[in-house]
């Protein structure tokens, strides 16, 4: 059997303004929880590992949250080297989260390597009938995700499961139907400085 | 959103260059409320990592004020951009990424472990630096440097009687820290006249020796006790993670990258991170007033007010006396191939080399060139320019007319390389002052550690544990797999 680290490895990153939901929505999907309670900034979370299988091609998901580091857009050109997919998350209910939207559609544009695949997902769809309810229509996000040439859009929660795993099942088929985008990122020549010998030298793709 | 000032910092951290970085890193599992800040809208102070635009905006804003420290004289020169359909020419900005720390990383030092161990060197990619060469003026070539005693064997530009020296010498420097008696009584003197009167070397082989220390100064400022653990490091580096090369390079802006990733760590262990802002003022609080207030409040350049028990900013820079070196940052239109080819079987392909030429060896009109130059070559493989074209990183003591000296060791370089139609695309030229606190170096100084295991220390008050020792965070290891093929979401 095929270790998981000789998979191919996918790096998907979550970026959106703070408190959109975007550690919700990863736990959610790597390790089906969801916690009512938490709502500070996310701590502890550096990145997570997941294993899908599509088109019975098994492939191993690296999960990389924002750390906080948005929250004064703080996040580095490194947060992105070799990301081959980019989850953008505002919330549903926030008018103001959804307006960010064209700012973090650039900031990808801008640092992610050409070819990366961008997905738009309008998170906490759960709130749409409680408190004031939803605030941006499923449309408006559609046609953002269009106009930014990203892969797909949903609307998801966390809270209920709804939508989550469509999001990165989705962004994952965008990503593994372009040849191109699977063969960057080469780890060619690298160096293993860990000592294992695991690492480095082999190629990735 | 909550401000900066409801917080009690444990400590302020100022500037995101290598060593804060560092310092956040390590202290990033400790629980310790951070606040890391940096007046620059990038990370990486004075070891930041650039593209294209990003350079003009940094060279505008040295421009606007000719006095901030550390940097002066920066000027920019491109390709037209109007230039004939089939000419070689820049791509688009951020297809580059130009480097202010372009320092090479010894195999030995402690940074490597200390990465491995904290473990954020997952997010970096290291790539070695493997072809030191030196520019010999007579026929304007270029020598490869022995990288081993296989190497020196098989040089034939050195007799058998050198051999047997060099050989002696060798086995002396790798044992040099018990072998006292052999240097201490000359470890003031120079590096050269050692060489030559204790071993005899001919000119030739003390400037290939001198080479292996990178260091700056004139032959007769490098002394012995200075250069032996460097060239002992050169030498005891080599085959550590591989034959043939004994240095590594993070892709994609070396020390800048390390930086980014080490904040990164520093923001997933909870630390805050904000740019465009620096420490405008500090004030101490008088313990009279309120034994329970932090002890240092810090005007922020926003003027937020924060408090906190400690704080690190960075090293004013502006004693006139400190030295000063000259860079140029080069891109030229050839991968230069011939400069990264392994001669060592089973060597991974270097993508950094390094090109050092001794003092006078190039003639510069209207200049003196009395110091070392050293290039490194950066291919394509760092990520730091497109596929068929080189970054070059010239070094050099500044002098009256460093500028020009170091376009003369770029034109020497051109030509040793002998290859047709390679343009110079882009060009950039600064002066940099000397940090006390970390001194000028083509290679990482292990020293650097120390201060930040100091700092850490101070932080910690001496209860933290093991330096830059951390377990995996939680989460690593995937958790039920996912059979996309079932539909049912």
């Amino acid at each position: 059997m095929a270790s998981a680290e000789s998979l191919p490895t996918l790096k998907i990153l979550m970026i959106g303004p703070s408190g959109s939901g975007k550690s919700a929505l990863l736990i959610r999907y790597c390790d089906n929880q969801f916690d009512n309670e938490s709502s500070t900034a996310t701590i502890g979370v550096d990145f997570k590992l997941k294993k899908l299988s599509i088109h019975k091609k098994p492939y191993r998901l690296n999960l990389l949250d924002t750390a906080g580091q948005e929250r004064f857009r703080t996040l580095s050109t490194s947060y992105y080297r070799g990301a081959h997919g980019i989850i953008l998350v505002y919330d549903i209910s926030s008018r103001e989260s959804f307006n960010a939207m064209e700012r973090w559609f650039e900031e990808a544009e801008n640092n992610a390597m050409p070819g990366a695949k961008m997905y738009l997902v309008g998170g906490k769809l759960d709130k749409e009938k409680v408190g004031s309810g939803r605030k941006v229509e499923a449309e408006e996000g559609r046609g953002m995700a269009e106009k930014y040439g990203a892969v797909g859009f949903c609307e998801a929660s966390a809270k209920t499961g709804e939508g989550v795993r469509r999001a990165f099942l989705e962004l994952v088929e965008g990503i593994v139907g372009d040849k191109e985008l699977m063969s960057s990122g080469s780890r060619r020549g690298n160096i293993a400085v860990s000592g294992d010998g695991g690492t480095g030298g082999g190629c990735a793709c | 959103m909550e401000s900066l000032s409801d917080t009690k910092w444990d400590v302020v951290i100022s500037e995101t260059g290598l060593q804060h970085s560092l310092l956040a890193l390590a202290l990033s599992r400790s629980d310790k409320k951070v606040l890391h800040v940096d007046e620059n809208e990038y990370y990486g102070g004075s070891e930041a990592a650039f593209s294209l635009q990003e350079v003009d905006e940094w060279v505008d804003k040295l421009g606007k004020s000719p006095n901030s420290a550390p940097f002066r004289n920066a000027t920019l020169w491109k390709t037209e951009e109007t230039a004939s359909e089939s000419s070689p020419k820049l791509s688009f900005s951020r297809a580059y990424t130009l480097t202010l720390s372009p320092q090479i990383i010894y195999t030995k030092s402690k940074l490597l472990t200390q990465l491995v161990s904290s473990k954020v060197y997952r997010q970096l990619e290291f790539q070695a630096v493997g072809n030191w060469w030196i520019y010999d003026a007579n026929g304007s070539v270029l020598k490869r440097l022995p990288n081993g005693r296989e190497d020196i064997f098989q040089d034939k530009n050195i007799d058998n009687k050198a051999k047997r020296n060099l050989m002696k010498f060798l086995k002396f420097v790798v044992d040099y820290e018990n072998q006292t008696e052999v240097w201490e009584g000359h470890g003031d003197t120079s590096l050269n006249s050692f060489l030559s009167t204790k071993y005899q070397f001919p000119l030739h082989l003390q400037t290939v020796i001198s080479a292996l220390t990178l260091s700056l100064s004139p032959t007769d400022d490098t002394t012995v006790r200075w250069a032996l653990p460097r060239i002992a490091r050169h030498l005891t580096s080599i085959g550590i993670f591989g034959p043939g090369f004994g240095a590594v390079f993070p892709k994609w802006g070396g020390g800048a990258e390390i930086a980014q990733v080490a904040c990164r760590a520093g923001a997933v262990g909870g630390g805050v991170y904000v740019l465009g802002t620096g420490i405008a003022n500090v004030e101490e609080n008088g313990l009279e007033d309120d034994p329970e207030a932090p002890a240092f409040r810090l005007t922020l350049s926003n003027d937020e007010i924060v408090g906190t028990k400690l704080y690190f900013r960075h090293s004013e820079h502006n004693s006139s006396n400190d030295p000063v070196v000259s860079k140029a940052i080069y891109i030229i239109s050839s991968p230069v191939l011939s400069i990264f080819k392994t001669t060592v079987e089973g060597s991974p392909p270097a993508a950094v080399s390094v090109i050092a030429f001794s003092p006078e060896t190039l003639r510069v009109e209207g200049a003196h060139q009395a110091n070392p130059i050293y290039i490194m070559v950066h291919s394509s493989e760092t990520g730091e320019c497109p596929v068929g074209q080189c970054v070059l990183y010239a070094t050099t003591l500044h002098s009256a007319g460093s500028k020009d000296i170091l376009a003369a060791s770029l034109k020497a370089f051109l030509q040793s390389i002998d290859e047709k139609n390679v343009t110079l695309l882009y060009s950039l030229y600064y002066d940099q002052t000397e940090d006390k606190n970390s001194p000028m170096d083509l290679s990482f100084d292990d020293k650097v550690l120390e201060k930040v295991e100091q700092q850490w220390n101070e932080v910690m008050g001496g209860v933290g544990g093991e330096f830059m020792k951390f377990g995996d965070r939680k989460g690593m290891e995937p958790n039920d797999d996912d059979n996309g093929d079932n539909d049912d979401y």
